[in-house]
C-alpha cells in the first residue's frame, strides 16, 4: 500500500501529512493532529454525527471521508471555533442552558449546528430538528440542545 | 480495515484512462463504500477517487431533457430549483436520504450504482424514464435505467466503466408527480417502502401517461405496468387512484427482512401509491387551463 500526501487546511492553518490511504479524516484528526473534539461512537457507520466537521462549508462525517479525499479542503473543527479563548455564541449558548451532559456528542452536535445556521441563520424549531437529526445524543433528549441553537440563532444579527 | 492503494484523478479523461488501466473500484461520497470496507464486506486493492472531478457534477437543461451529473451530491439535488419545477419527486427523495452530512456528501451515482431495491433517487427517476450515459476510456453507451439495474448490489456497469450522468425529459402540459418514503423512523432511516408517481392529464381531465414507480418491494426498485393500466384514459378520482394503487400488488414480490415483513411492505406499498397519486393527480389538475 502506497502511502498519500494530503495538503488541507485545518482551522485555518494548512498542514500537509502524509498518511496510509486506507485512514478516515477522524482518525488522522485523532492520532495525527491531537484534535480530539470530533468522536468515534458509533464505529465508523455514519449513524451517530459525533465524528461532524465541517469541509468546505458543509457538515460531513468525518468517519466517512478517506484521507486522500481531503486534499486541497478546508476542514473546521470544534477546536477551531474557541481560537483565542473566547467561546463561540453556540458553545456558549450549549453551556447556558445546559445543552450538554455526558459531552460526547456535544463537538459534533455544535459544529452541525454551526453549518445549520451559516446556511440559515434563523432556522425554526423544525429546521433545527431536521439539521441535526443525524446527530445521536443519548443523554439531553435534545430539548435543551434545540433550546441553544436557537438561542444562539437569535443573538446572530437579523439579515 | 484492509489495504489498497489510492488514486485521485483530475479530469474526465484521466479518470477512464486510470479505470481501463488498473480496473479499481470507483470511490464517490464514499457513504456506501467506506462502512462496508470497514466491515470488512467488500474489499477493492485500488480505488480511484472520483470526488475531484467537478465536470461530473451538474444539474442542466439541454434541448428539453434535464441532465444531471453523477457527482452530483443529494443535497445539491435537494436545493436545485430546475429539479424543484421539473423533478419535484425527485427533489423530496433526495432530501430524505440520511441526514445533511450524508446529502452532503453522498452522490447520486453512488446511490444508482449501489443498485440497492431501497435507492431514493431511483423511483422518482424510473418515472421519468431516465436514461444513464456510461463511459470507458473507449466511448461511450446509454441504455434506460431499468435496464441497467439488474438486482440487488447488481448492474450493468462494467470494468473500466464510470456513470456519466442520468438524463430525463420533462413532462409536458397538465403533469404531477410525487414521492413518498415509509421509514422505522422520520429522519436517518433506509426505506421500508418508497413509491414515487407521475401522471399527466388531457384537456378533459384524463389521464394520459402516468408511472407508478416502487422502491424495497422487489430485487430492483419496479415500474407497475397493472396500476398505470389502471389509470390511462379515466379521470384520476379517488375510486380510480384507489383501485389503481390496490393493483400495484400485483406488480411487486416483497420480502420479509430486518426492517419490515412482506406483508407490511404490500400494505404500505398500496396506501403510499394511493397517497402519491392523488398528490400527483391534485398538482397535475392545478396545472390543467
Ligand atoms: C447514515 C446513512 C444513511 C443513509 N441513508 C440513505 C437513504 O435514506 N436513502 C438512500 O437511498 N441511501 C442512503 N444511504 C446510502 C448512501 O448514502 C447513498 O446510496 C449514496 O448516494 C451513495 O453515494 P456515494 O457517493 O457515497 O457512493 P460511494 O460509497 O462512493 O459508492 C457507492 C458505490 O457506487 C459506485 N460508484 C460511485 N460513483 C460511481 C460512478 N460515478 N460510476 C460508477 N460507479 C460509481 C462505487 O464504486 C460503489 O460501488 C445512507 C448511508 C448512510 C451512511
Ligand atoms: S463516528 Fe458515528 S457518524 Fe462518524
Ligand atoms: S450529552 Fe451525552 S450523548 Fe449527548
Amino acid at each position: 500500500m502506497k502511502s498519500i500526501q494530503a495538503t488541507f487546511e485545518i482551522n485555518g492553518h494548512e498542514v500537509t501529512l502524509s498518511s496510509a490511504p486506507n485512514r478516515t479524516l477522524l482518525e488522522v484528526l485523532r492520532q495525527d493532529l491531537g484534535l480530539t473534539g470530533a468522536k468515534d461512537a458509533c464505529g465508523g457507520e455514519g449513524e451517530c454525527g459525533a465524528c461532524t466537521v465541517i469541509m468546505d462549508g458543509k457538515a460531513v462525517n468525518s468517519c466517512l471521508v478517506f484521507i486522500g479525499q481531503v486534499q486541497g479542503c478546508s476542514i473546521e473543527t470544534i477546536e477551531g471555533l474557541s481560537g483565542n479563548g473566547d467561546l463561540h455564541p453556540l458553545q456558549r449558548a450549549f453551556v447556558e442552558v445546559g445543552a450538554v451532559q455526558c459531552g460526547y456528542c456535544t463537538p459534533g452536535v455544535i459544529m452541525a449546528s454551526k453549518a445549520l445556521l451559516n446556511e440559515n441563520p434563523h432556522p425554526s424549531d423544525e429546521d433545527i430538528r431536521e439539521g441535526l437529526s443525524g446527530n445521536l445524543c443519548r443523554c439531553t433528549g435534545y430539548v435543551k440542545i434545540v433550546d441553544a441553537v436557537r438561542i444562539a440563532a437569535e443573538q446572530q444579527p437579523r439579515r | 480495515m484492509l489495504e489498497f492503494d489510492f488514486l485521485t484523478p483530475n479530469r474526465l479523461d484521466e479518470s477512464t484512462a486510470i479505470l481501463e488501466e488498473t480496473g479499481g473500484c470507483i470511490l464517490a461520497g464514499g457513504t456506501d463504500l467506506i462502512p462496508k470496507m470497514r466491515n470488512d464486506l467488500f474489499f477493492a486493492p485500488i480505488l480511484v477517487d472520483l470526488s475531484n472531478i467537478d465536470e461530473l457534477s451538474f444539474i442542466e437543461e439541454k434541448d428539453d431533457q434535464i441532465v444531471i451529473g453523477a457527482l452530483t451530491t443529494h443535497q445539491a439535488i435537494a436545493e436545485s430549483a430546475l429539479l424543484k419545477s421539473t423533478n419535484p419527486a425527485l427533489v423530496t427523495a433526495a432530501g430524505t436520504v440520511g441526514c445533511v452530512q450524508t446529502r452532503n456528501r453522498g452522490t447520486l451515482g453512488g446511490n444508482i450504482a449501489n443498485a440497492s431495491p431501497a435507492a431514493d433517487s431511483v423511483p422518482p427517476l424510473l418515472v421519468y424514464d431516465a436514461q444513464i450515459r456510461l463511459l470507458n476510456k473507449a466511448g461511450e453507451r446509454t441504455m434506460p435505467l431499468t435496464e441497467f439495474l439488474v438486482g440487488p448490489g447488481m448492474t450493468k456497469l462494467e470494468s473500466g466503466e464510470l456513470i456519466h450522468s442520468v438524463s430525463f425529459s420533462q413532462l409536458q402540459g397538465a403533469w404531477g408527480g410525487a414521492f413518498q418514503k415509509l421509514g422505522v423512523r422520520n429522519g436517518m432511516a433506509i426505506a421500508v417502502v418508497s413509491v414515487a408517481a407521475a401522471i399527466v392529464l388531457d384537456a378533459s381531465g384524463k389521464v394520459s401517461d402516468t408511472r407508478l414507480a416502487l422502491g424495497s418491494v422487489a430485487s430492483t426498485v419496479v415500474r407497475s405496468p397493472k396500476a398505470e393500466s389502471a389509470l390511462i384514459g379515466h379521470e384520476p378520482t379517488p375510486e380510480v387512484v384507489s383501485r389503481a394503487a390496490e393493483a400495484c400488488a400485483e406488480d411487486i414480490s416483497p420480502i420479509s427482512d430486518v426492517r419490515s415483513t412482506a406483508e407490511y411492505r404490500r400494505h404500505a406499498a398500496i396506501v403510499l401509491a394511493r397517497r402519491v397519486l392523488e398528490q400527483a393527480a391534485a398538482e397535475a389538475r392545478g396545472r390543467l387551463v
